[in-house]
């Protein structure tokens, strides 16, 4: 392809020059996917020489270290002690004395049966003094999992720990030898509201995201390669086990069936996600273009009770959303006061299948969606036009722009600039947007070939919907769900990641500081 | 009241760019040091390091001959003013220049003390009871510096505090800090772009480019003396003009022939140039724009040239002016000695002679730009 | 002001010209203000005059009640309601005070401290935040289960979950917190302040608009849910929240007995988060505009 220079690119046309924006995008293509492998293999090599230098270091402190540090190695703290760092010494020791009294009295057993999830299941047996067949219910797979995976993350924490104390070890030699003091266990205590204050704020939101989320996406994430479900309970029913990637295979394979519920999982995920990606766009954008469409008006010179008309549109936000959707949704319901009216007043002789109809079902959810969005749209970009500098439209205005001119020439992008990345977050909320589908429709109406016993999915369903639905299905199927869970995140991720790439505003953030 | 001594300082960001290299300077007790230089150069980068604000990637800083490299800047007992005042704006103007003594649980009456003596020394005693919001920029200095007054520090930072005032204003705030300086008697290390404030505050000066220091001296020392092509540019307004000539030695006499024109070396500089036995060849020469005076046609130091612009400053003019070859020049004439017919004659396109004495001169090496003499 | 001079300057033709088209113009704007305005308001009018509605309890074509009284309202005592009123406001009025230690807490030092896992962290928190965070419910629920926090006992296990992850919605006080000059924390330093000090004395009083936000959203954050709380209450009716109590009542069985009391429900759990949100709407402004344009 040829390339232009600057000047040369100016003086295209302005269907040359997009043409030539096209193809270089397409050119680069190649260019882009090498630097990816290339940014990965760095990725690798670094990883790969940190570990090793890591290594090295610590051979290094075993070796040039003193006695003290030696120890230290076996056991933790030893050198804080020795050195006078009651504190550190102590803690570091606790930590390593409850770190082995915790795998010897549980964390081995949970690592043990971590690769069968369980040998033995509930047994039924006859007792004689009740007359009766007894359940004894044995090993637990989701206990096994769940503490197995915590026993994995404690590991973890006490290599680093232990890594942290031969650090210690290595720059307490260090500053005794330059004739320096250590801190002393005051002084540390002291830098916890001081020099180390991030770390004392951080503790605990740190803990909460740690157990409440990380540990749960983890385990989650291994749901998807058991048959976790219903039956397979773990404890009261089945145990559940690992299965491999045959979840993936039930979700991904393409087999077409006809009628009620033959119809592939793929064929399925298909059709949820292409809506999916659909409302989220409509849902997004008409929100977006509405919304600053209506501040505008209520911002326009002259015009007066702008204080009232935003508290009116403020309202949808301020009253719990669930309230707003559901009772919306039954106005539009067969025998709702949408239908009432228009019928009551002679337009339509039958009521219109506004949840009852796909197309219908779509466009409403999108048009009251449109009602709950405009809102916080409208107060985002009141704040956003207001910081337009006023004399870019002088200056336009005195180069001779009419209105349209000036709103595509300077509002839209500099509103595009800077709600970047609002609009991306806002696109994956939207795909993930939850209450607005489930409030409204609850996935209605029923497509019956998706539907089967996994579940039921709706014309409206979105991928999240469906996976509360998988949840709480008959069968509960966790695993399953777990690879649709998992396929979103891998949906929203490379979304992100294009968008990230593309959009312009997305700059250091220290500019803004 | 201390000394600061930094020794081998560097710093070096995250992505490996080095923003100052091995930083040598001992700065004694009461001394007035400024850090002078174009914007990223690492002045401020350097006063924050001696503050404890940045990180020192490399070397040491003592203050008082302590180590504080892992001090934090609460610590350090300095007192620092910044470019932008950093009041805190929901605290009354007495509440900020008393936050540092609360900090340090001073009873309230020897703050009071403290704190209305400082807002008089800098007449800000009415304003006590405002928010820094409802002061001019000239006020929020004055509280800034009775802010770091109060404290009674060894070391007392200034980060470009003047260059949000405006012009007039900066006057007269570097006159009063010129005052205050002589009422504290403290160690100051003040950082600004601005080589008349470096020059007229300083006691030294530190000219500092891409993280490196080119030249420490006294404000006579880098004017008079500078060490390359940069300090001399860098140092004086308009700043000094650069001609590329050759410098001719006959026996013992030196001479340069700038634009065809022959001009002696005489006085100091002769013996200077014979001392450090300074071949002849291709240089710089540096002029500074108000040694250069108007001349006659058909002298043989006259270099003729033509008048481009006249800027009218008042007591003197500047006249750009160009060369045969196309250099252009800069000259400071003070109106004192022109008759009226001759400033009305100074207009474009105007046939000057203009030449200059040989004892005024800079040479400066062509590749390493350093100065033949001093560097 | 001067623009109107200049145009009062210009010659009589031209003027009434663009005078009678901004008048066009502006009523066309007040117009289309007046019908959104209508749009918006309706469903609110409309359940307010239903929870009024005696005549039946089911749902009708037309708005204006045919009788009038508020058995509704007394009959929603005889129901779980109150119960579900006290499990909502308890839950949202402690999530509110721990929500925004903790995310006030992470957001603070993600704007201000400069150390070597903030960017990782950073990122990993955004990564996590593309995970379907439904998914966690299935194990969140037996856990808390195991510890006796579900069904009847739900508010200190909606609580738990509410609050245990909040530290990932810090961007819009981070937002905020950027705001504020970096050299403030740093006069305050070399003032002799500690890191603590500099929070609690220099940073905290500056930042009351976006506490508040944070204490409003966090607030309102449990009255509108409706997943957490369905599964943490898992049926047991004494454990609902308002959300998942009404949402049953919709049900095809309930709704032909409950509808108008639905309607009732709602306009008492609407009107003290109403009234509180407009109270303190010029902050929520200011959060999602600030913060929005920030990310």
């Amino acid at each position: 392809m040829k390339q232009y220079t600057d000047l040369e690119y100016l003086k295209l046309s302005r269907g040359q020059k997009l043409l030539y924006k096209i193809a270089s995008f397409f050119c680069s293509i190649p260019q882009k996917i090498k630097g990816l492998f290339v940014g990965l293999w760095n990725l690798i090599k670094n990883a790969g020489k940190a570990i090793g230098s890591e290594a090295a270091d610590i051979w290094t402190t075993f070796r040039d270290g003193d006695w003290k540090t030696k120890l230290s190695f076996f056991i933790m703290g030893f050198g804080n002690l020795a050195r006078g760092q009651i504190l550190r010494g102590l803690l570091f020791l606790l930590f390593e004395v409850v770190f082995i009294g915790y795998m010897v009295i549980a964390g081995g057993y949970w690592l043990s049966m971590l690769p069968s999830l369980g040998k033995v299941g509930p047994t039924e047996e006859y007792n004689l003094i009740y007359d009766a067949y007894v359940t004894t219910y044995n090993d637990n797979s989701f206990k096994i999992l769940l503490y197995g995976v915590l026993t994995i993350f404690f590991i973890i924490a006490f290599i680093y720990t232990w890594r942290v104390n031969v650090k210690q070890n290595k720059m307490a030699e260090k500053i005794l030898k330059s004739g320096k003091q250590l801190r002393s266990g005051k002084e540390d205590l002291r830098s916890l509201v001081d020099d180390q204050f991030h770390k004392t704020l951080l503790a605990l939101p740190l803990t909460g995201i740690i157990v409440f989320t990380v540990l749960p996406i983890v385990f989650m994430i291994l749901v998807a390669f058991t048959n976790y479900d219903g039956t397979h309970d773990g404890y009261y029913n089945n145990l559940f086990t690992w299965v491999g990637l045959d979840n993936f295979n039930t979700m991904l394979s393409w087999k077409v069936g006809t009628g009620a519920g033959t119809q592939s999982y793929a064929a399925t995920f298909g059709e949820v996600l292409s809506w999916t990606l659909i409302w989220a766009f409509f849902a997004t954008f008409t929100n977006y273009f509405l919304g600053m469409f209506v501040a505008m008006a209520i911002n326009k010179r002259g015009i007066n009770l702008k204080k009232l008309w935003r508290t009116i549109l403020v309202l949808t936000i301020a009253i719990p959303q669930f309230i707003s959707l559901l009772y919306v949704s039954k106005m539009f319901a067969k025998n709702g006061i949408v239908n009432g009216f228009l019928m009551s007043m002679g337009w339509i002789d039958q009521a219109l299948p506004f949840w009852e109809d796909p197309t219908w079902a779509r466009i409403t959810v999108i048009l009251i969606n449109i009602w709950i969005g405009i809102p916080y749209l409208m107060l985002i970009t009141t704040g956003i036009l207001m910081n337009i500098p006023q004399d870019l439209y002088e200056s336009a205005r005195i180069d001779g722009a009419n209105a349209w001119q000036q709103y595509t020439k300077i509002t839209l992008p500099y509103m595009l600039f800077v709600t970047g990345p609002y609009l991306l977050t806002s696109f994956t909320g939207n795909m993930n947007n939850f209450n607005v589908i489930y409030l409204l429709t609850g996935g209605a109406p029923t497509n019956p070939a998706a539907s089967s016993a996994a579940g039921t999915v709706g014309y409206t369903d979105l991928l999240i919907t469906w996976l509360f639905k998988i949840t709480t299905g008959a069968e509960s199927q966790y695993y399953l769900a777990s690879v649709v869970g998992i396929l979103v995140f891998i949906v929203v991720a490379l979304i992100s990641l294009v968008v990230y790439n593309v959009l312009p505003s997305i700059k250091n953030e220290e500019d803004f500081q | 009241m201390a000394s600061v001594k930094l020794t081998d300082v560097k710093k070096i960001y995250d992505n490996k760019v080095t923003a100052v290299h091995d930083f040598n300077l001992e700065i004694a007790d009461k001394e007035f040091v400024v850090f002078v230089g174009p914007s990223g150069c690492g002045k401020s980068t350097t006063l924050r390091m001696i503050a404890g604000l940045e990180d020192i990637s490399e070397g040491i800083v003592e203050i008082d001959g302590v180590v504080v490299n892992d001090l934090q800047p609460k610590d350090r007992d300095i007192a620092m003013v910044f470019q932008n005042y950093a009041l805190y704006p929901h605290m009354t103007v007495y509440d900020n220049i008393a936050f540092s003594l609360r900090l340090k649980k001073m009873p309230e009456d020897e703050i009071y003390e403290k704190v209305t003596n400082a807002a008089e020394i800098l007449g800000i005693t009415e304003y006590l009871t405002r928010k820094p919001r409802a002061l001019s920029g000239g006020q929020r200095q004055r509280v800034a510096i009775g802010r770091a007054m109060v404290r009674n520090a060894k070391v007392f930072l200034m980060d470009e505090p003047l260059s949000n005032l405006d012009a007039k204003l900066r006057n007269q705030m570097r006159a009063e800090i010129i005052l205050l300086r002589q009422k504290l008697d403290t160690t100051f290390i003040y950082v600004t772009h601005d080589q008349t404030e470096a020059m007229t505050l300083g006691d030294r000066i530190v000219i500092m480019r891409d993280g490196i220091i080119e030249q420490v001296g006294t404000p006579t020392e880098v004017f008079e003396m500078p060490r390359n092509i940069f300090v001399a540019e860098f140092i004086g307004a308009p700043k000094m003009n650069m001609i590329d000539t050759e410098l001719v030695k006959e026996g013992d006499r030196y001479f340069v022939t700038p634009f065809g024109a022959k001009i002696e070396v005489d006085g100091e500089k002769r013996n200077e140039l014979i001392q450090r036995g300074v071949e002849a060849g291709s240089i710089k020469l540096g002029v500074r724009p108000e040694h250069i005076v108007l001349s006659e046609e058909g002298s043989e130091a006259a270099i003729p040239c033509k008048l481009e612009v006249n800027e009218m400053m008042g007591s003197e003019l500047h006249l750009h002016v160009f060369t045969e070859d196309g250099t252009r020049l800069i000259v400071r004439i003070p109106t004192i000695n022109l008759t009226m017919e001759q400033r009305n004659a100074l207009v474009y396109g105007a046939q000057l002679y203009i030449t200059f004495e040989g004892k005024v001169m800079h040479f400066f090496d062509k590749e390493s730009e350093l100065n033949l003499i001093y560097g | 002001m001067s623009q109107a001079k200049l145009l009062d300057n210009k010659p009589a033709r031209h003027h009434m010209g663009l005078r009678t088209s901004r008048l066009i113009g502006n009523s066309a704007i007040y117009a289309f203000l007046i019908i959104i305005s209508i749009i918006w308001l309706i469903p609110f009018v409309c359940i307010v005059l239903q929870s009024f509605r005696v005549e039946n309890t089911h749902q009708v074509g037309y708005i204006i009640p045919k009788k009038w009284g508020f058995d509704n309202y007394v009959n929603l005592f005889q129901t779980d309601f109150p119960r579900w009123y006290m499990n909502t406001f308890i839950s949202a009025l402690v999530t509110a005070a721990l929500q925004t230690v903790i995310v006030l807490c992470m957001s603070y030092t993600l704007s201000r401290f400069r150390f070597k896992l903030r960017k990782p962290l950073m990122r990993l928190m955004l990564i996590l935040g593309m995970f379907p965070g439904m998914l966690t419910m299935i194990i969140l629920y037996r856990v808390l289960k195991d510890l006796g926090m579900t069904q009847a006992n739900s508010v200190p296990g909606l609580i738990l979950v509410y609050v245990a992850s909040s530290g990932m919605g810090y961007y819009v006080s981070k937002g905020f917190f950027d705001t504020i000059p970096k050299s403030l924390d740093e006069a305050a330093r070399v003032d002799g302040a500690t890191r603590f000090q500099v929070l609690k004395k220099i940073i905290l009083p500056l930042s009351k608009p976006i506490v508040i936000y944070t204490i409003l959203t966090a607030f309102m954050g449990p009255w509108g849910d409706f997943v957490f709380a369905r599964y943490i209450a898992f049926g047991t009716s004494a454990g609902m929240n308002v959300a998942v109590g009404l949402y049953n009542w919709l049900n095809k069985d309930q709704i032909s007995k409950c509808y108008t009391m639905f309607c009732a429900g709602g306009v008492l759990v609407a009107v003290p988060v109403t009234v509180l949100f407009m109270c303190l709407q010029r902050y929520y402004v200011e959060g999602v505009t600030g913060g929005a344009v920030k990310g």
